[in-house]
């Protein structure tokens, strides 16, 4: 459970682009932040992982407040905590093995990481998880010549090698056509479901929002505009979120 | 005309206008440089026979293929060289490069200002004054040739990292913090493979570019191939001497056609 209480982000003195957020993400849910461009929506979801500073508030992990963590705890946090960007972000030289394997990184010496002396356990994990998320035959592909739905997958077993217990994903779909669409947004609830993960979704479609969110939070402004269980979603709500 | 096509006209004709603007004041800058040099354009004329006169005398002749031997015996010393400074400088230029480069260097701005300074002093002061410079302190001979070399590709190698390091996504290094992963892991694991072919081409590139440069520094530090080019020029073998020009061209355009086929390997 991830409990953000009164989050507050200044990137200028005028103009607060996170106001006095307080939300609860829940773990075995899938949560969608949705609001109009510009709202505050990557801003809240990397300071969940302290990627990006806040001004005030707190957010409370396993019972401790991360942004009140040293470089260590901050580590420790962030390997619990998966990520899973709108371009990916694959080093894309690499194959798609290599790049499930870098989820491990956290957990390892530095040179170790450097040297890519990953463990047979690790190797095998990796290999599953790109099984999972139906890329088995792929794994030694470099994913330069993966397709975006296929990067985007790759991106996931990298975020689930973490072994994870929140998964924050930044607009996943935004650049993949419907279908791989469809195959990202099931794997994900599929996740937050069977393995009880905190799955937190910035999105911009509304209705794929409805159909794979339970919880959906409307950003607008940096301000909180909705809170609710997905059936409160009703399309007077909406107008609300996007005004 | 309705306003579109007004509006439409009025822009390629300031496209134009814009165009002949350029072309007029590049004729006028010749023109007005020719004129401050005393230079007529007619004695462009003569290039012809003094372009005759290169032909018949630099042209290598029996003589000068018994000193082949000896010439590609020093143009391979030359290649050595020329490698090495650029590999010695490659590998210092890129631990500069990472510290200098602004989307992962040092936070320190002063220490990327630094860095870029310092290279940018090393690539602007010109070879030959490196080569006389170094002649003084280290004596005639390879040591020096490498120094020089290796300076100049130190400065210009730098720029060239920092550039290509800079090109690489920030939010690629935000990928791999998220997961827990140190400085080091992600300069190794994620930096590295992204820029290594870009890096090889610029190796290659002043690889290829030092053993031009040899020839100059050799002539200064007496060695190498500059040296052997000297001593024909100055005993009057010129067909030595073109014989000597003649190999190096061919090492250089080797080199150029095998980079772009070594850049397709690794790519
Ligand atoms: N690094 C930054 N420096 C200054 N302002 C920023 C920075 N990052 C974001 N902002 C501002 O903060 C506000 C929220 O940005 P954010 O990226 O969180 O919006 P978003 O909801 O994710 O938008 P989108 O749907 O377009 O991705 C915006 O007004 C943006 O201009
Ligand atoms: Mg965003």
């Amino acid at each position: 459970m991830i409990q953000v209480t009164n989050l507050t982000k200044y990137y200028s003195a005028d103009k607060a682009s996170l106001a006095d957020v307080s939300v609860t993400f829940q773990p075995g849910e899938v949560t969608a932040i949705i609001g109009p461009s510009g709202a505050g929506k990557t801003t809240l979801l990397r300071s969940l992982n302290q990627l990006i500073r806040d001004d005030l508030g707190t957010i409370l992990f396993n019972d401790q407040d991360v942004r009140q963590l040293n470089r260590r705890g901050l580590k420790q946090v962030r390997r619990k905590i998966g990520m899973v960007f709108q371009n990916y972000n694959l080093i894309e030289p690499l194959t798609a093995i290599e790049n499930v394997l870098h989820g491990r990184l956290g957990e390892k010496g530095t040179l170790a990481g450097m040297l890519s002396l990953y463990s047979q356990d690790e190797k095998d994990q990796a290999l599953g998880l790109l099984s999972e998320v139906g890329l088995g035959d792929f794994c030694y592909q470099r994913c330069h010549d993966l397709s975006g739905g296929q990067k985007q997958r790759v991106g996931i077993a990298r975020a689930l090698m973490q072994a994870p217990d929140v998964l924050l994903c930044d607009e996943p779909i935004a650049s993949l056509d419907p279908k791989s669409a469809m195959v990202v947004m099931d794997i994900l609830s599929r996740l937050a479901r069977t393995k009880k993960m905190t799955v937190i979704v910035n999105l911009h479609q509304v209705d794929v929002a409805r159909t794979y969110a339970d919880h959906i939070v409307g950003i607008n402004q940096g301000r909180v505009a909705f809170d609710a269980p997905v059936s409160a979603l009703d399309d007077w709500a909406v107008t609300q979120i996007y005004r | 005309m309705d306003q579109q096509t007004t509006k439409q006209w009025a822009f390629f004709r300031r496209k134009h206008t814009r165009l002949f603007l350029v072309l007029l004041s590049a004729l006028m800058l010749y023109m007005g440089t020719a004129s401050l040099m005393n230079f007529q354009t007619r004695s462009l004329l003569g290039i012809g026979s003094g372009f005759a006169w290169m032909a018949t005398n630099f042209v290598p002749n029996q003589a000068s293929l018994s000193l082949l031997p000896a010439i590609l015996y020093q143009l391979w010393r030359t290649f050595l060289i020329g490698i090495s400074a650029a590999t010695c400088a490659g590998v210092v230029a890129f631990l500069l490069a990472l510290m200098g480069a602004r989307n992962i260097g040092c936070r320190v701005t002063l220490v990327r200002v630094v860095i870029r300074g310092f290279a940018s002093v090393l690539r602007n002061v010109p070879i030959v004054a490196w080569a006389m410079i170094l002649l003084f302190s280290f004596k005639q001979n390879d040591l020096t040739g490498f120094l020089a070399l290796f300076v100049m590709n130190l400065g210009f190698l730098i720029r060239a990292f920092i550039e290509t390091i800079e090109d690489f996504d920030g939010d690629k290094v935000l990928a791999l913090k998220a997961t827990g992963a140190t400085y080091g892991q992600i300069v190794v694991q994620a930096v590295l493979p992204e820029v290594s072919v870009p890096i090889v081409e610029w190796l290659l590139y002043m690889i290829e570019n030092n053993i031009r440069d040899a020839t100059l520094v050799g002539l200064l530090t007496g060695t190498g191939i500059g040296f052997l080019f000297d001593l024909y020029y100055k005993g009057l073998q010129y067909g030595a001497a073109g014989l000597v020009v003649l190999v190096i061209a061919i090492l250089v355009i080797g080199i150029e056609l095998s980079a772009s086929k070594i850049g397709r390997v690794i790519a």
